[in-house]
């Protein structure tokens, strides 16, 4: 019973995170494609629930649809003339037929990778109840100079992108 | 029959991962492909946090899909303020026009 329902929202959570997908791919004005990018993220966001990672959760949409699409919202806004956005995001025919050739492949071995693996379970025992004092004690002791690294790129970031994108004066 | 094991995750983020690759190649507008590569670290961070869940069992992984939401964050701002200053250069941010560097 409650295995059902969980398999329910799971694939409603699965749908949410691929469908949008594809309209990303083979939509033609760019605004779809970024609102359907948007809910690409809030399902990828509800994958982390499933997966028992809250803290992710929430960093993703923090960071994703709070921050980056945003962020892409105000490039589009900044770049295109609005009077020609129903083809402001086309392909190229050429090449989409030479990735789907490599999608195919891909597919194949994916498959036979899928059909031919065998999964190492360590049970969920093992894993916290909470993961946010977890991560907070690895990001303090073993992943510390990573975080220290980032922090230094990200005033890096901060910085850079102000000088590149600053209005230069006449 | 249980959905949520770790193939239906690995299905999902390789779909991810194919819409990313072929909007990273087929699409011309500048924006466009930055999606797909947005796309692809997505599917990357969501591999890891399950099998960090679904087979390891401990929080290594979800420290790597922290970097890589991270690393994302800081690639978006940087890409956009270098795609304002090629906009602001050229008018123009259809990736088969930019063609300057091209011998």
């Amino acid at each position: 019973m409650t295995s059902g329902l969980n398999n329910i929202v799971f694939l409603c959570v699965a749908l949410l995170t691929t469908v949008p997908c594809l309209v990303v791919v083979f939509s033609r004005n760019i605004l779809y494609s970024a609102f359907a990018l948007f809910f690409t993220f809030l399902g990828t966001s509800g994958l982390y629930f499933f997966l028992d990672a809250e803290f992710l959760a929430i960093t993703q949409v923090v960071v994703y649809i709070g921050g980056v699409s945003v962020l892409l919202l105000f490039a589009i806004l900044l770049t295109k003339n609005v009077d020609a956005i129903r083809k402001t995001n086309m392909m190229s025919g050429g090449r989409m037929a030479l990735v789907a050739a490599a999608a195919i492949v891909l597919l194949g071995s994916f498959g036979y990778a899928l059909k031919s693996a065998v999964w190492v379970h360590s049970g969920s025992s093992a894993y916290p109840a909470t993961t946010i004092n977890g991560l907070g004690d690895l990001l303090m002791s073993k992943y510390l100079m990573p975080f220290e690294i980032i922090s230094v790129l990200l005033l890096a970031v901060l910085i850079g992108s102000l000088v590149i994108a600053r209005r230069s004066v006449k | 029959m249980d959905l949520t094991g770790i193939p239906s995750y690995l299905g999902i983020s390789f779909i991810l991962f194919l819409a990313g690759l072929m909007t990273v190649v087929s699409k011309r507008n500048i924006i466009g492909i930055f999606m797909g590569v947005e796309l692809i670290l997505n599917s990357a961070a969501l591999n890891f946090a399950a099998f960090s869940r679904l087979t390891a069992g401990n929080l290594e992984g979800q420290m790597v899909s922290l970097f890589v939401i991270v690393l994302a964050a800081a690639e978006a701002a940087i890409a956009l303020a270098l795609l304002l200053a090629i906009y602001k250069r050229y008018r123009d941010i259809d990736a088969d026009n930019l063609t300057t560097l091209k011998l």
